[in-house]
């Protein structure tokens, strides 16, 4: 079976005749470490004052849809303009099949992944056919449709008001305890979707992932299986984003399109890995914070968010337009070799 | 080794490939060569599956590759450089060859630090060794294609399809990059079908050119009597030289 052998800075992994292997540094412990231990402190200082609890489990989300959009783009060479559309199906899906059905959060969790996968795969020719532009047109232009299909049909979907009233994941006595434990189950997805997707692009798929994203043709040219790629790379990050439209089901109890499916919903998530950087996944959970503590700080001054946003954005792109984002350019203050330095002995 | 029979590409109207047939042997190295416009980065990017043939067969190691997708052309064992350059611009160099390295053929037991310590063999083999870590926009025209050659190399190539590597370098670089490929060919013993305008090396390195021009072959043979052929220096230099 898989046998594991300890080196002196990797873990080796043998399962036949296939090897990974996992490159242990401790020197580069040292930021992870600190990131995540201030987000576990976090609930413990804010005990008391659920609306920033909430504000955090917000932000975590956010970072949680952020993070697989950035690996999509990096995986298809293609920006996304709409990863909201599976955000509002594994919603809909979970909270329709829960009210009606009346299933348990387990069985809409399986339901939810089913659905986005089969959606996924029939909207995945979309990332071989189209390119650049056109691509970032149909993926913008699919959720608002879906935008619409909750309208058209108002007594299924309740359009403007959402639908209400489905089952918690986890209830305690006390509400306090509520909020942190959704707090920490949201930090925990964040988290692994970070562990997944990070994996993934320092794995030999991330290199060849980072060569379709540079140029296709020669990749394919270069033995690289462009299209099975690309079908992946939109499926697996459209489930990833399904899923936390499951956990917004269950854990706000309330779900409405017209929150999650607009255009001010994908400004802020654009903000979120421009502020990371396309290529750093990271950067979207500084990102996500930022953008949630200024949408909640602006909130006690009416609805500014609709242009306060999409100025940040404008902003954003004129003045970092290489996509390297606030993480990338403190990235490139301080590089770090991604790859062990090699040394050649010479005579 | 590599058999192309009567293979035609039409653009539109235009006919840029039409009845085509010739053939490469094991350990050959054969010019493909033609005035601009004859069809000869067509006919490379007919072998490796960039485009379809409308008509014809292209055969390679037994095996009919005719509208083959790409990546599995390469894992058989074709692989090519580019007239213009295409590195993966900000990718270094040593993760540029890395991909190579990793999809050229199955391998199912690299991880990405033994991808890289591979990669940087080729690196080395190629002079590049030093800019590694370099990304490949920041190098200059000369290292790109002695780049692109480490990648083509990184695939483990029976047969590499070199489309104009001399152009744009000046003779040292020139004379660099040729004792480069002899040696490269010396140790991976691999197949040339090399596409180039500069003559002098053509006549030096090839031991057998195919002409095109409007998209036919014209002419196939030892590259001395190919070139004082009236028929080729028509081609090349225009009706009224070749008369003289």
């Amino acid at each position: 079976m898989v046998n594991f052998e300890l080196r002196r800075d990797r873990i080796v992994a043998r399962f036949r005749d296939k090897k990974t292997e996992w490159v242990i540094e401790p020197r580069y412990w040292r930021n992870p470490t600190i990131g995540i231990s201030i987000l576990l402190v976090l609930p413990i200082i804010f005990y008391s004052y659920p609306h920033l609890l909430t504000m955090f489990t917000t932000a975590n989300l956010y970072a949680a849809i952020a993070i697989p959009l950035a690996l999509q783009m990096l995986g298809t060479g293609r920006v996304n303009f709409g990863p909201q559309l599976y955000l509002g199906i594994g919603g809909y899906t979970a909270a329709l099949l829960n009210l009606h059905f009346g299933w348990s959060p387990a069985m809409t969790l399986a339901a939810t992944i089913t659905v986005c996968t089969v959606i996924s795969l029939m909207l995945s020719p979309t990332t071989l056919i189209a390119k650049g532009l056109y691509f970032s047109l149909i993926t913008l232009i699919l959720p608002l449709t879906f935008l619409d299909v909750t309208y058209i049909w108002g007594d299924l979907f309740r359009g403007e008001v959402g639908l209400v009233g489905m089952s918690p994941l986890l209830s305690f006595a006390k509400v306090t305890w509520n909020y942190i434990a959704y707090y920490y189950l949201s930090l925990f997805l964040m988290l692994t979707y970070l562990l997944f997707c990070d994996r993934t692009v320092r794995s030999r798929i991330g290199i060849s992932m980072a060569a379709v994203n540079e140029n296709e043709n020669v990749a394919r040219m270069m033995g690289v299986r462009v299209d099975a790629y690309k079908i992946f790379f939109y499926v697996a990050p459209s489930i990833l984003t399904g899923i936390v439209g499951w956990f917004i089901v269950h854990t706000f109890r309330t779900f409405a399109g017209v929150t999650y499916l607009p255009l001010d919903f994908m400004t802020k998530i654009l903000i979120i890995v421009i502020v990371g950087g396309r290529a750093f996944l990271y950067g979207a959970i500084p990102g996500a914070y930022l953008i949630s503590i200024l949408e909640d700080s602006l909130r006690g001054l009416g609805p500014v968010n609709y242009f306060v946003f999409p100025l940040i954005l404008i902003g954003l792109i004129v003045f970092l337009p290489r996509g390297e984002g606030l993480w990338g350019l403190y990235k490139k203050k301080r590089p770090r070799d991604y790859f062990p330095k090699l040394h050649v002995r010479r005579e | 080794m590599l058999e192309i029979t009567t293979v035609s590409k039409n653009f539109g109207g235009l006919a840029a490939v039409s009845d085509v047939s010739f053939t490469v042997h094991e350990g050959e190295v054969v010019g493909l060569i033609g005035p601009n416009g004859a069809g000869k980065t067509t006919m490379l990017n007919l072998i490796c599956g960039i485009y379809k043939p409308d008509h014809g067969t292209i055969r390679f190691d037994g095996t009919d590759i005719t509208g083959l997708p790409s990546h599995k052309i390469c894992k058989l064992g074709i692989s090519r450089t580019y007239q213009i350059p295409q590195p993966f611009e900000s990718m270094t160099a040593l993760a540029g060859v890395m991909v190579g390295v990793l999809n050229g053929k199955h391998r199912p037991n690299m991880s990405v630090p033994d991808a890289a310590l591979e990669a940087s063999y080729y690196l080395e083999f190629v002079g590049l060794f030093s800019k590694r870590d370099v990304l490949a926009r920041d190098l200059n025209l000369y290292e790109l294609r002695m780049l692109e050659l480490a990648r083509a190399l990184a695939t483990t190539p029976k047969l590499l399809l070199l489309d104009e590597v001399m152009a744009g370098l000046n003779p040292t670089e020139a004379s660099h990059a040729l004792d480069m490929i002899w040696s490269a060919q010396e140790q991976f013993a691999f197949t040339i079908l090399w596409i180039e305008h500069v003559m002098k090396i053509i006549m030096n390195a090839t031991q057998r050119v195919v002409v095109l021009q409007y998209g036919k072959k014209i002419a196939e043979g030892p590259p001395r009597e190919v070139t004082s052929d009236p028929k080729i220096i028509e081609a090349y230099l225009g009706g009224r030289y070749a008369q003289h």
